[in-house]
């Protein structure tokens, strides 16, 4: 099997997760490795959340905003 | 009242935190007058087997410094709980892994290695190093087995109360002898210092975080009177622990993180690279990427005191 990713996706309220939701509400589709979470700002991130994602078990981080 | 009993112990630590007790002056008499001290190594000729032949929980409060990275290290923190009523993490080693524990960026062999072979004092052609078991004629010799990973004392034991510092401060240790005396301890968990960050009791005069140069301690002379980080000097204040009495930046050196982190942080580091982020004045991604690299050993910067109590633990072996 090949190797799948999981990737913790921070994104923001007002801008990325908006344009996810909308690429959700058009029916597209995007690869299910990434696993979002929406926060109010992109500047709600801190290193710690990153931290704790690879502690998770998280191969990548994607913070948009 | 029938005097306390009173423990003492250093597993891996510098025997800092053991002259900080002494520091105390003649303070230390008021303890004498309160407690027996009945272990002290450093001091005081008691062996591990009178603590063993003790009665379990007969020991009062263990002031336990260092954090442990032996197999021996381990055995007298278990036989120290057993036989104590009250257990304290005693200094940075104790508490958070302290400076012994930046070893977490290596393993036991590449230690061994740097001590043994590569250190330029070393002549150790044959490659000799320390066993754990060794024969002899008269039979097996061993010594204490050495850990891959540094640990905190509560990663090893439950502990009661923590009280940090590298060395931890005399008011601090005359706090918890006062609390001792008059039995007003505070709830188990507690850190004796203060809830807040050391840039909250700084009286450093402190204007706009901009900074667009980092410079070391030994490039600069700062301004005695100005916020040490708004001159470029890497301060860990900001996510660091306070109730030391600003004891560095006092004589104008930036604080090191000796405090661990404030209530509430997990992971100081983490706090110190957002913190310091937050304030880089950079107009492109080299100017950015320059005042990284100006950051000598990062990793070792902002986990000087606390990489064996934070989320990276250690590198992965």
């Amino acid at each position: 099997m090949s190797f799948e990713p999981k990737i913790v996706g921070f994104l923001c309220n007002w801008c990325s997760y908006a344009a996810a939701d909308l690429a959700g509400t058009s029916r597209k589709k995007y690869a299910p490795n990434v696993r979002v979470i929406r926060v109010m700002c992109s500047g709600r991130v801190d290193p710690t959340f990153v931290l704790k994602a690879f502690q998770c078990g998280a191969d990548g981080v994607l913070v948009c905003g | 009242m029938a005097k306390l009993k009173l423990g003492l112990y250093w597993a891996a630590s510098c025997g800092g935190c053991d002259v900080a007790v002494l520091d105390t002056n003649e303070k230390i008499l008021d303890v004498a007058q309160i407690a027996d001290l009945v272990f002290w190594p450093i001091a005081l000729d008691f062996k591990y087997h009178h603590v063993e032949a003790m009665e379990d929980k007969s020991i009062d409060v263990c002031l336990f410094n260092g954090a442990i990275r032996s197999s021996e290290q381990e055995r007298i923190a278990r036989l120290l709980r057993a036989k104590s009523k009250t257990m304290v993490a005693f200094g940075s080693c104790a508490c958070f892994g302290g400076i012994p524990a930046l070893a977490n960026f290596f393993n036991r062999a590449e230690i061994m290695e740097r001590a043994y072979v590569e250190a330029p004092s070393n002549d150790n052609q044959g490659r000799t190093f320390p066993q754990f078991q060794t024969e002899v004629a008269e039979g097996e010799l061993e010594l204490p087995e050495l850990y891959d990973t540094v640990l905190t004392l509560a990663q090893v034991v439950d502990v009661e109360y923590f009280i940090p510092g590298c060395p931890p401060p005399v008011d601090l240790i005359l706090k918890i002898v006062d609390a001792l005396a008059t039995n007003s301890l505070p709830p188990p968990g507690a850190v004796i210092a203060s809830e807040k960050t050391l840039c909250d009791e700084c009286d450093r005069k402190k204007e706009e975080k901009m900074i667009s140069k980092i410079y070391r301690s030994h490039e600069i002379i700062p301004d005695p009177e100005r916020c040490l980080l708004e001159q470029g000097i890497l301060c860990m204040g900001p996510a660091t622990r306070g109730g030391c009495g600003a004891r560095c930046i006092k004589v104008n050196m930036p604080c090191r993180g000796c405090f661990g982190p404030p209530a509430g942080v997990v992971d100081q580091g983490a706090k110190l690279v957002s913190a310091i982020a937050s304030i880089y004045q950079a107009k492109n991604e080299e100017e950015i990427a320059r005042m990284v690299e100006e950051i000598v050993d990062p990793a070792g910067t902002f986990y000087r005191f606390g990489l064996a109590d934070s989320m990276l633990k250690r590198k992965r072996l």
